[in-house]
């Protein structure tokens, strides 16, 4: 129950907006270091790891501290010049932010409006690439992983639900179910007979050719759910999931991810809705893109 | 594969204008290309048949507007080195000149048969018999005359006022002899008689008049240059070789026919950028759909995939449709005209197949755009889009 099957590593996520030269210079510097740093960690250079990682960790600060001109002095060593004419803006939407998720975890992460919450999902649901830091999926270094493999590990380890469910229109539950799967590679037939299996632990196995717009928002998202399921993924990641539904359908559907984390589905939710955190075994409340507090309910 | 049918007419209207677009392009690509192809067999036939003979006409003459000759002729050309057999011809359009239609119109031909043991373009019979150089009063008819004359061995057909005996019906050639009445040369110097100014008429007899002869070389003699020698040894003819051909009808076909292929590829450019049009306003509709897609595992190759065979598959319904609307009017186009003995088009094997691999490689290529437009959305981005 206490194995570690998703790590973040000191994760950032910078957007430069507008003409913020040296800022954007200091963040290609510091994510060049940490190509550096990641070879270093694949080589067990235990000795070069630990100088670099000191360095890294110091241009960051120093560029959470829009402190560019230093961040970029300290990695490269040359010198620039400040530029306050630049106009533009740098948001640190997520800023050195380290989770462990354990097996079997029912996390909520929760905090206000922009507080980097859905980012961090994004993030822990390999959907968005960090400027800086290290996710590891189990024992893999997801973060150097080149694009084209990260579908396949979406399709076989994770799975999602989202606050509009976003189920595609013009399929039926079942098709809707069956996508992940036929993108997996499996066969029609299996694709067919593990749909089906999974819309009936969701109690939806009268509902298989209903589209969409022929089901209630709940029914809806236990459809979305069945989808995030029929794979068996080792997590799944729900932003707002609840945020479309009123109080009954979202007691209705926590009920059931709370039946299926007790059968040992890990579970990783953004929700603004207290409610839903208390039903959660863990809280962590984010605020200005920093992880402020966790606290685990009995 | 169903899902991707599904998609294409969630918005019918567009789908199905689109595909309207494809379709006139397939249908202008058929009905051109059928003309083109009819065009370039007629050629093909004649190539075959002159690539080994010499055509003397009357010097004033044309290839098509034929002056008399004398029968007298051929024992001058006979004389020239490397003439091994001179045949003498008369030549005459079947109908008069206010009804010559497109192609090559329907003509008679009489012949003394003097070339036949050195003929290598064999017609072969469909019904009845050939017609022998004694056969008077008796034609052998071309399969695009049949309905035309209508011919049936055995029988009686008037042709210019005349009355014959139809001895036999050619098997189809697709070629030139397909509209052509073949007769003795006897029978056909009077019918070119016939057509002579009355105040000539008098003062020349029918069995002195021909239109022109066909000269076959002896083996080893090139054509071409035959032609040259029999121009400079015999007065007042003018001959030509298999090359003469070429350059004349050959070369002036390939003109056409680019024509005729250029208005086609302008209709299906018009076609695919109808496809590149909505198939972006598809990808643009379906942004959130792609980010699902995306978030739920599919790769790169999925996508482009799925937008792929949708484009190819607009190509496809686009081009079916065309053809069968193109082979409807070649049909009827050419049942129409069989009555007048002349039939314009050709819908062949070749062009079907081109039409519809046409058809739906333009779809895919049109689509090439909008799917990597689609595989380059971002997940994120898109799963925000409402």
């Amino acid at each position: 129950m206490n194995e570690t099957i998703l790590q973040l590593r000191k994760i950032s996520k910078t957007y430069i907006i507008g003409t913020r030269k040296n800022a954007a210079k200091a963040q290609k510097a510091i994510q060049k270091l940490h190509r550096t740093y990641e070879d270093e960690c694949e080589k067990e250079d235990s000795k070069c790891r630990q100088k670099t990682e000191a360095l890294l960790e110091k241009a960051q600060d120093l560029f959470a501290q829009e402190k560019y001109e230093q961040s970029y002095q300290l990695v490269t060593g040359k010198m620039i010049n400040p530029r306050p004419k630049d106009r533009g803006a740098v948001v640190h939407a997520l800023n050195n932010v380290t989770i462990d998720i354990k097996k079997g975890e029912l996390v909520a992460i929760v905090g206000p409006s922009g507080s980097g919450k859905s980012t961090l999902l994004n993030m822990l649901g390999l959907l968005d690439s960090p400027t800086a830091g290290l996710i590891f999926l189990g024992d893999l270094n997801v973060t150097g992983i080149k694009n084209k493999k990260l579908p396949e590990i979406r399709s076989k380890d994770l799975g999602f639900v989202f606050q509009s469910f976003n189920l595609i229109p013009s399929l039926t539950a079942l098709e809707n179910v069956m996508l992940p799967l036929k993108y997996a590679g499996i066969a029609v037939s299996k694709r067919r007979e593990m749909a089906i299996k999974a819309l009936e632990s969701v109690g939806l196995g009268d509902r298989l050719d209903h589209t969409p717009n022929e089901l209630s928002g709940g029914q809806g998202q236990r459809v979305a759910i069945a989808r995030s399921i029929v794979n068996s993924p080792s997590i799944i990641f729900g932003d707002e999931l609840t945020g479309e539904l009123d109080t009954n359908m979202t007691h209705e559907v926590m009920e059931l991810i709370q039946k299926l984390n007790k059968g040992g589905q890990t579970f990783i939710i953004v929700t603004h809705n207290p409610e839903v955190a208390k039903m959660c075994k863990r809280i962590i409340y984010m605020l200005d893109g920093k992880i402020e507090r966790e606290k685990h309910n009995n | 594969m169903l899902e991707i049918i599904k998609n294409m007419f969630r918005r019918k209207t567009r789908t199905i204008l689109t595909i309207s677009g494809i379709t006139i392009g397939i249908f202008a690509f058929v009905v051109m290309g059928s003309m083109a192809e009819k065009i370039n067999i007629l050629v093909s036939g004649g190539t075959t048949y002159y690539k080994d003979k010499v055509i003397v006409n009357d010097k004033s003459g044309s290839t098509f507007m034929t002056s008399p000759l004398s029968i007298d002729k051929a024992k001058e050309i006979e004389k020239v080195e490397g003439v091994q057999a001179v045949q003498a011809e008369v030549t005459v359009m079947l109908d008069s000149i206010d009804s010559i239609s497109f192609g090559i119109p329907p003509m008679i031909i009489g012949s003394d048969d003097k070339g036949a043991p050195y003929e290598s373009f064999k017609l072969d019979m469909a019904k009845g018999e050939k017609i022998s150089a004694t056969d008077y009063g008796k034609v052998m008819v071309g399969s695009d005359l049949v309905k035309k004359l209508n011919a049936t061995v055995g029988q009686k057909i008037k042709i210019k006022g005349k009355e014959f005996e139809v001895k036999g019906i050619m098997a189809k050639t697709l070629t030139a002899p397909d509209s052509e009445v073949y007769m003795t040369l006897k029978d056909a110097q009077e019918m070119y008689h016939d057509t002579l100014p009355t105040v000539i008429q008098p003062q020349v007899k029918p069995e002195v008049l021909v239109t022109n002869f066909t000269v076959y070389s002896k083996e080893g003699v090139d054509p071409n240059t035959l032609a040259a020698k029999i121009d400079k040894e015999v007065a007042g003819v003018k001959s030509q070789g298999p090359k003469a051909f070429q350059d004349q009808i050959a070369s002036a076909t390939g003109i056409l026919n680019s024509i005729l292929f250029g208005i086609a590829a302008i209709s299906l450019l018009v076609g695919g950028l109808s496809i590149i049009n909505t198939m972006t306003m598809s990808i643009a509709e379906r942004t959130k759909e792609i980010g699902i897609k995306k978030a739920v595992g599919a790769k790169t190759k999925n996508i482009m995939l799925e937008y792929l065979t949708e484009a190819g598959l607009i190509g496809l319904f686009g081009g079916i449709i065309g053809w069968a609307l193109g082979g409807i009017m070649v049909f009827l186009v050419n049942s129409a005209m069989e009555a007048n003995g002349n039939t314009i088009f050709l819908l062949t094997n070749r062009l079907t197949f081109f039409a519809i691999f046409f058809s739906v490689t333009l779809g895919v290529i049109a689509g090439i755009y909008p799917a990597y437009h689609a595989v380059k959305i971002n997940i994120v981005k898109a799963l925000r889009e409402e």
